[in-house]
């Protein structure tokens, strides 16, 4: 059923409609201003300038720090799929006692990260971090530093983005058929043998994906290395916005976050090669709900146990700590004092307490809202058609949705603007600048390559045999994408759109080049707060902020992730073998027969 | 359909508010009979500054609607500021730009995106302190010294660093100095500036003799990196470092918060001083009011109601009286160094460029 040749998908007028719709919005806002903003960066004056690759080739840091990033990328692509598969595990496949605190645990990154997250972590880890003292106690001979460089990046980042994993990994297992599993037994396979062979080769396309996403986070790391990486180990996106920001020197920045782009792209096609030909989703007409499986071995569920606990001491010890710190002032928290005494409410008051007031929170939380909703319905009927129509045609489209990823969001920005100042006839002769559609056009295009790639894993768990049963018995194509495909592909939909939502909320990158004046999101609000350059409450006021976001990306989270788990886990007990509930679509993998 | 519904509703919302909003640039019906003299009109005038952190926006919108401005300020750091402004210039969205400095403004200027104009307080301001050309595009409003400051408990004014150069020629500095980690921020820009341009060399590479350029290398080499979101004061007073530079005007409130001592450095080539302007953005339809408000912002009395509020020394001779009696000793009592702005205006970027690329480690 893959493999349709461009000409026959061309057929149907769903496909035209999208195709067209896709076309425009391809042509006018992803290749137009990024090809004006490369033109202006490579082509000064209507003449290639080689200088910039000359340049960075002769920088020794230029080409470490470039260098540092790939590790990051390559290494974070590794750790983040062993821990973020052991989290998924311990919560939702194994008998862990306690499991559901432990899943409240790991599920903390999503709703922080950034600057805080690694301030966090070396509160704890950190030259004066409670855990080092505690060890210098133990072992007086030890490196109070010990823990900065590659190593602390790592361990750091690898943490703080879990949430992938945790969010469509985890969902992706629920497909898994319990019966194939008990069948395994039966026939004496031991519980590694089954995961090895069963499980996670049905979980195969959503972790490529999380993995091209950890990959792209390495690549783009830029707190936790400040932060923690000291002299041996910076990466190069600092380097990226320096030079940005810097008209003369753009053109370093643009080739740069090329280069950058074009390994991601390459990331990507080796993924999707790895990720054809298997068939991901179940050949059983009925199929049961997963459940939970008792460790059988009593030293290794002890172990298990252990190991769990201990990652939900290391996921949740920074967000509290995050919290604590956000109630005492700003030399407490730069100097590492925390005393319980000394906490107070004043931080909170002054930064609750500005003129701007909640409209600053409430343009973002609608900004943010509408861009999650139009990038995921927009996108879940083109993920559907290049799901299910693979050929020379929809990989372009694929390909060029990714655009997003190539360059900074800053010349994305810039791009926008030089391409919509002016009336232009591809948005039917409106200027663009200076009203509130050209953010949120922004913002929608940022988001598309993360929701096109996990929307695209999902569909692929999705059996096409209920989609020709119902085309057999004459349901039209919209009428099975809305009662057949979209109720199987929600929740992971509304996990997209809420991670969507809470990474826009407190963007500044894009708004500060495209925000309507008198429409201006938080991000600008927090830049103002949080900069530092003048007064002493800058730290503080960043981390309230951090903590006030907490609360938001929390409910969201909670409105999505959680009441539809529990819906889920409703309707599946009435209807146990229903295929259009989210818990049961049916599984059994044949690697690579189906052609 | 209830959801598609939904978010037809948001969509049609946003276009409204786009409708109502307008582009800020284009449409402004208001007061099309008002006489060029006269008072303020109150069409809403949208500001863009680097200076509006510590809650000086909202004092500053408050102050001109007493005064008769409905103004709008929209926040970005000195170099978003200079790039939005230069991007926006076939449409520009902003009236009047004010808090950055010299060598960002000249880039604007270059950049096509502000106008010459003459503000009624012109007499009243050294005019050597804003744009040196004959066409004058920005004028100058406040000053404030670039500094190294140095944790008086532990060197006494005798035994500390003499100029910057001492912190990587003698070895009892080494290491006890924070040194920044990027050149973006404005502050950094011009201590590079002040010690560049002490070693100017036509012949030299971008201006500046090997000499030079070894300083700087130094300079990267010997410092203690800059800790993002932890102030060099909280390092001091951590003991990680004892020297660093700041700008003038948060010396005090920074010593009080931290609980440390901090003198500083008075070489003998003088101190940088960063100079923060205002200009009239070119192409706003709404020129007379942004003059009108420019003529009220650089005038004397606010400006020294700034100074007294903010702790700034402000460069309207008439509005210095008005300013803190300390802060003015306390500028005064700094030699200003003599630099080639048009030099530095020139290779600033270049430098930039090569030092991230070759001495930063």
């Amino acid at each position: 059923m893959s493999g349709t040749s461009a000409r026959s998908m061309l057929r149907s007028p769903f496909v035209i409609v999208v195709g067209v719709a896709l076309t425009w919005f391809i042509a006018a806002f992803l290749v137009w201003p990024n090809a004006n903003v490369l033109i202006a960066t490579f082509f000064p004056d209507g003449r290639f300038s080689g200088r910039a690759a000359e340049k960075l080739l002769s920088s020794d840091r230029a080409m470490k720090s470039l260098g540092n990033s790939f590790m990051l990328a390559v290494a974070l692509s590794i750790t983040v799929n062993i821990v973020g598969i052991f989290i998924v595990l311990v919560t939702h496949y194994f008998k862990i006692r306690g499991s559901r605190i432990l899943f409240l645990g790991y599920a903390t990154t999503f709703i922080y990260g950034g600057i805080v997250l690694a301030a966090g972590y070396k509160f704890i880890y950190g030259e004066k971090g409670i855990v080092t003292v505690l060890l210098a106690g133990m072992f007086p001979g030890m490196d109070a530093g010990w823990f900065s460089g590659f190593f602390a990046v790592l361990v750091v980042m690898t943490f703080a983005t879990t949430t992938n994993h945790m969010l469509f990994v985890a969902n992706a297992l629920k497909g898994v058929d319990f019966q194939t599993i008990e069948a395994a037994r039966n026939m004496g396979a031991s519980t590694w043998t089954i995961l090895r062979r069963i499980v996670l080769p049905m979980l195969k396309p959503t972790l490529f994906a999380a993995t091209i996403l950890s990959f792209l986070t390495g690549l783009g790391a830029l707190s936790a290395p400040q932060v923690l990486g000291g002299r041996e180990f910076q990466t190069i996106t600092p380097m990226i916005l320096t030079f940005t920001n810097s008209p003369t020197s753009r053109d370093l920045a643009a080739l740069l976050a090329v280069i950058l782009g074009v390994a991601t792209i390459l990331m990507l096609a080796v993924m999707t090669r790895l990720e054809k030909g298997g068939t991901y989703f179940s050949l059983s007409k009925v199929s049961s709900r997963l459940e939970k499986q008792a460790i059988t071995n009593p030293l290794a569920n002890v172990l298990i146990h252990v190991a769990a606990y201990l990652l939900f001491a290391v996921y949740t010890l920074p967000v509290v700590l995050i919290v604590l710190y956000s109630f005492a002032d700003s030399a407490a928290i730069q100097t590492g004092q925390l005393s319980l005494s000394s906490l107070t409410l004043e931080n909170y008051v002054r930064v609750l307490t500005q003129p701007s007031g909640l409209r600053p929170f409430i343009i973002s939380i609608v900004y943010s809202a509408l861009a999650a909703v139009i990038t995921v319905g927009g996108l879940l009927f083109v993920a559907r058609l290049i799901q299910k129509h693979q050929n020379w045609l929809t990989s372009l489209f694929e390909y060029l949705l990714h655009i997003p990823w190539i360059l900074p969001s800053a010349l994305l920005a810039l791009g926008l603007i030089i391409s919509y100042d002016h009336p232009n006839p591809l948005v039917g002769g409106a200027v663009l600048t200076g009203t509130t559609v050209i953010l949120l056009i922004a913002f929608v295009t940022v988001k598309i390559p993360f929701t096109l790639r996990m929307l695209k894993a999902t569909f692929t768990t999705v059996n096409s045999s209920l989609e020709e049963a119902a085309a057999i018995m004459g349901a039209r194509t919209l009428y099975i994408f809305r009662r057949i495909l979209l109720p199987i592909v929600l929740p992971t939909a509304a996990a997209i759109a809420a991670l969507n939502f809470n990474s826009m909320l407190d963007d500044y990158d894009t708004a500060i080049f495209l925000a309507h004046p008198l429409f201006q999101p938080l991000g600008l609000i927090i830049k103002a707060n949080t900069d530092g350059a003048e007064g002493v409450d800058g730290v503080s006021n960043t981390f309230v902020y951090t903590v006030l976001l907490m609360v938001i990306t929390g409910f969201t989270m909670y409105l999505v992730y959680g009441r539809a788990r529990r819906r889920g886990g409703r309707a599946s007990q009435k209807l146990p073998t229903s295929p259009t509930t989210a818990d049961t679509p049916v599984p059994v993998t044949v690697s690579s027969s189906a052609r | 359909m209830q959801k598609i519904k939904a978010l037809a509703a948001g969509i049609a919302a946003v276009l409204a508010l786009a409708g109502c909003g307008g582009a800020p640039g284009t449409a402004s019906p208001s007061g099309s009979s008002s006489e060029a003299s006269g008072g303020p009109t109150g069409e809403t005038l949208i500001v863009y500054t680097n200076s509006n952190g510590e809650g000086r926006g909202e004092w500053l919108t408050e102050k001109a609607a007493a005064a008769g401005f409905k103004i709008e300020i929209v926040g970005a750091g000195g170099a978003d500021a200079t790039n939005k402004l230069i991007a926006e210039k076939n449409n520009p969205i902003a009236d009047v730009a004010f808090g950055l400095n010299n060598m960002y403004f000249e880039q604007v200027k270059a950049g096509g995106a502000i106008e010459p104009y003459t503000p009624s307080w012109a007499e009243e301001v050294d005019s050597e302190l804003g744009d040196k050309s004959e066409d004058k595009a920005y004028w100058p409003l406040v000053k404030q010294a670039i500094l190294l400051g140095y944790n008086s408990d532990k060197f006494s004014a005798d035994k500390a660093p003499k100029d910057w150069t001492d912190l990587w020629s003698k070895d009892e500095f080494k290491d006890r100095y924070e040194r920044v980690t990027g050149l973006g921020t404005a502050t950094s820009q011009l201590v590079l500036a002040s010690i560049l341009t002490r070693y100017k060399d036509d012949s030299g590479d971008l201006g500046i003799s090997d000499e030079g350029w070894s300083q700087i290398e130094q300079y990267f080499q010997h410092g203690s990196p800059a800790v993002p979101k932890t102030d060099l004061f909280a390092r001091i007073a951590g003991g990680e470092v004892d020297m660093g530079q700041m700008p003038s005007s948060i010396i005090p409130e920074r010593e009080k918060t931290f609980k440390v001592n901090v003198d500083v450095v008075k070489p003998s080539v003088g101190v940088p001083f960063a100079v923060e302007q205002v200009a009239l953005v070119k192409g706003t339809d709404k020129k007379e009011e942004a003059l009108k408000f420019i003529d009220w912002f650089g005038g004397a009395e606010f400006q020294g109601e700034w100074a007294q509020k903010f702790n700034s020394m402000p460069v309207n001779n008439l509005a210095v009286a008005k300013a803190k009696p300390e802060v003015v000793e306390f500028v005064n009592s700094l030699k200003q160094q003599d630099i080639d702005w048009t030099f530095v205006q020139e290779n600033i970027g270049a430098w930039v460029e090569k030092i991230e690329l070759e001495y930063m480690t």
